[in-house]
Formats: C-alpha cells, structure tokens, sequence
C-alpha cells in the first residue's frame, strides 16, 4: 500500500496524453463562440487531464503538484472576471455586451476568433473556474481520511 | 400504508404527467411549420437574429453567455458553492492525524 500508483504503461501513456487532453479541452474553451462547447464543458475535459494524473501517478505526486490555495484563487480569479465582463457595459444595461456593439477589440466578423464581444473572455473565465473547482474538489476527496479497518 | 399511499401518489402523478404528454391533449413533439411559429416564436428570434446581435456563431452560447447570463452566474454560483461544500466537508476530523 506504499506506492499508489499505477504501472509503467498507465504512467507512459498518461504522460503521452494528459497534455492532449489539455489542449484539446483549451481548444474547446476557446472556440466556445465558434463550435459546439463552451466554458463549462471545456472546463470538465480540463478536469479530466487533473484525473487522469492523480489516477496514473497517484496521490503521492498530486499531493506535490497540487496546492490548494493557489486553486482557490484561480476559481475566485474565474468567477470575478465573469462578473466584471458582464459589468463591463454596465452604463447600458447589466450583461450588456459593449465590446461587441461599440468595443475597441473582439468585434471582428462572426465567425472569427476575434468576435463575439465579451463571450470569449467569459468563456475562458468559466473554463477556468469548473477546471479550479473539479480538480480541488477531486484532490479533497482523493486525500480523505482512508477507511478504517 | 404509508409506503402504499406513497407509491400510489407516485402512480397518480405518472398518470397525470403521462396525459399531459399526450400529443391529443398536451404537449406536442416535432414541431414543425405553423407549430413551429407559434409555440417556438423564441427560438425562431434567436435563431433569426442570434449572431447579428451577439457576434457568437455559436446560438447556443449566444443565450448562455449574453441573452440569459444571469441563469449562468446562477450556475457558476451553484458550482462555487457546490466545491466550497465539498471542500469543507473534507477536510480531516480533529484526530485524525493521530493515527497515521
């Protein structure tokens, strides 16, 4: 019961594909204007890289690669930048999307990276909370007291 | 006899909501056309004018994020709260450290 984690091939292709993973649910964040997706679901892929580590190398290293605090502050860090790009045109209306109607950046043609106002920075900033919040969620659950006998 | 009251209330909620969606009576599914105009006449103005008024090619975070924001603050919301909840609960019992 000393070592937790997995073997030599888990731990091989789980180096292989975490950053897959992770790219792949950026791609998702970022395009959440674009295509199918968005923050939360992004978000969870994300979360799913954080699973994956903790599953294939064990407690052990996630204990050394994972710190709380700086978590729940990405996840404060998340939720204030959904706010304050919703508050952004707050002299119209709340949720008033000002970037997009008469906004120095992010007004480009529909379809573009560069578009849509201000639903690319609150999709990032939500993917980035549901990341946040899984991942110290599952870390607080994997480090629970272990059963007793 | 509470158990069966219980599962007889439950019988009689499934029938009720059995009938309601019944296309004959109720609710209808596969809308198309006329149905479509006027039982859906807000998906049609998202639809029509989603990516003029947004910018988002994507309808679907067109509404979460710009139209109905505030049901996805409500839902980042839940979401903090939800982690907060966990993450407190888990956190080790006064004794625990003894132990190991």
């Amino acid at each position: 019961m000393k070592s937790n984690d997995m073997g030599l091939i888990v731990k091989t292709m789980a180096r292989t594909t975490i950053p897959l993973i992770g790219i792949f649910g950026v791609y998702i964040v970022s395009h959440g204007h674009l295509t199918p997706g968005g923050g939360f679901q992004g978000g969870a892929t994300i979360a799913g890289a954080g699973v994956l580590l903790l599953l294939a190398f064990g407690l052990s290293e996630m204990r050394k690669r994972y710190n709380h605090k700086v978590y729940s502050v990405l996840e404060s860090i998340g939720g204030l930048t959904f706010l304050g790009a919703a508050m952004l045109g707050f002299s119209v209306a709340f949720f008033y999307n000002t970037l997009w109607h008469n906004g120095p950046v992010l007004n480009g043609q529909p379809g573009t990276l560069l578009s849509a106002g201000y639903l690319p920075i609150m999709n990032l900033a939500v993917g980035l909370k549901v990341f946040a919040g899984l991942v110290s969620a599952l870390a607080a659950i994997a480090a629970y007291r272990r059963w007793k006998e | 006899m509470r158990r069966s009251l219980a599962f007889l209330s439950l019988l009689f909620i499934l029938g009720v909501l059995l009938y309601v969606a019944n296309p004959d009576y109720g609710l209808k599914f596969g809308l198309g056309g006329d149905d479509w105009k006027n039982m859906r006449y807000t998906d049609d103005y998202y639809i029509t004018h989603g990516v003029n008024e947004t910018g988002g090619t994507n309808i679907v975070t067109d509404i979460v994020f710009d139209y109905r924001g505030y049901d996805t603050l409500g839902e980042a919301t839940v979401l903090f709260t939800a982690i907060a909840g966990a993450v407190a609960l888990m956190r080790p019992w006064r004794g625990d450290e003894d132990e190991e």
